[in-house]
């Protein structure tokens, strides 16, 4: 009885560590992500003299082909299941749903497999980041 | 400066993310449909380009940006066009991310095999 009751209370302080350490490893992950990104933007601009908007979608463009070729190589999985969101929030969990769904249904032929999967993943993404940004766009165009 | 506000910045927004993940039993699709919602209304309130001018690609990294940037192309065509100018300028901003994510999924999907 009372190896169980230790067990017990070793395992929710086990797990509680668990949380704070993948939390951690979030944030640092995603800290690097976007620390590198400012250097590639300031890169960008010096090298290219190019202008923030323009910079920031090659680096989009940038962390959507590594995350995408990493994935069809099968080792950004095995960094997803290290950093956790640290790459899923970024634009790189992203390409990465994308990627992964159209791979997964390759078998399925080219209309019925890629075709109709290659947004089942990320679908919810675009559908209500357009919902919500066409009425936001007109609500505020309207009132202001 | 900036560097060490896009770190704190991006690592604060996978660290939310993360907590949210690990306290309730949203899976990583619910919480970027939330995010890119987040993005949108941050962007409403006009607070997203402070973010951005703040922190620079430790705002535009994480997937609120693409909210962002649809809000913010539908905004400028209504004010150029009116309704005409919505419809045609959503994606003005974001065209250039989402077409390069399909076709490079598109060609992964052609040569890559799932390894299980």
């Amino acid at each position: 009885m009372k190896l169980k009751e230790y067990e017990k209370i070793v395992d929710k302080y086990s797990k509680k560590e668990n949380k704070i350490k993948n939390i951690i490893i979030a944030f640092l992950s995603g800290g690097l992500l976007g620390l590198l990104g400012e250097g590639f933007v300031k890169f960008l601009e010096t090298a290219f003299y190019m202008g923030d908007k323009e910079a920031y979608m090659y680096l989009m463009i940038l962390l959507v082909i590594i995350s995408s070729i990493l994935t069809g190589f099968g080792i950004f999985d095995k960094i997803v299941s290290f950093c956790k969101c640290g790459l899923i929030i970024p634009t790189t969990g992203f390409s990465h749903a994308m990627t992964a769904a159209a791979m997964d249904h390759h078998s399925e032929g080219f209309i019925k497999g890629i075709g109709s999967n290659i947004f089942k993943l990320t679908g919810s993404v675009i559908l209500y980041g357009i919902v919500a940004a066409f009425f936001l766009a007109l609500l505020k165009g309207v009132i202001m | 400066m900036i560097y060490l506000n896009a770190f704190l910045l991006s690592g604060i927004v996978c660290a939310i993310g993360q907590i949210i993940l690990e306290n309730t039993k949203l899976t990583p699709g619910h919480l970027n449909a939330i995010l890119v919602v987040i993005g949108a209304l941050l962007s409403f309130f006009g607070v997203y380009e402070i973010l951005v001018s703040f922190a620079g690609a430790g705002a535009t990294v994480p997937i609120t940006n693409f909210g962002h940037l649809l809000f913010t192309g539908a905004y400028e065509g209504f004010k150029q066009d009116g309704i005409t100018g919505l419809l045609s300028n959503i994606f003005s901003t974001s065209s250039g991310g989402v077409t390069v994510t399909i076709v490079m999924a598109f060609l992964v999907s052609l040569f890559a095999k799932p390894k299980n």
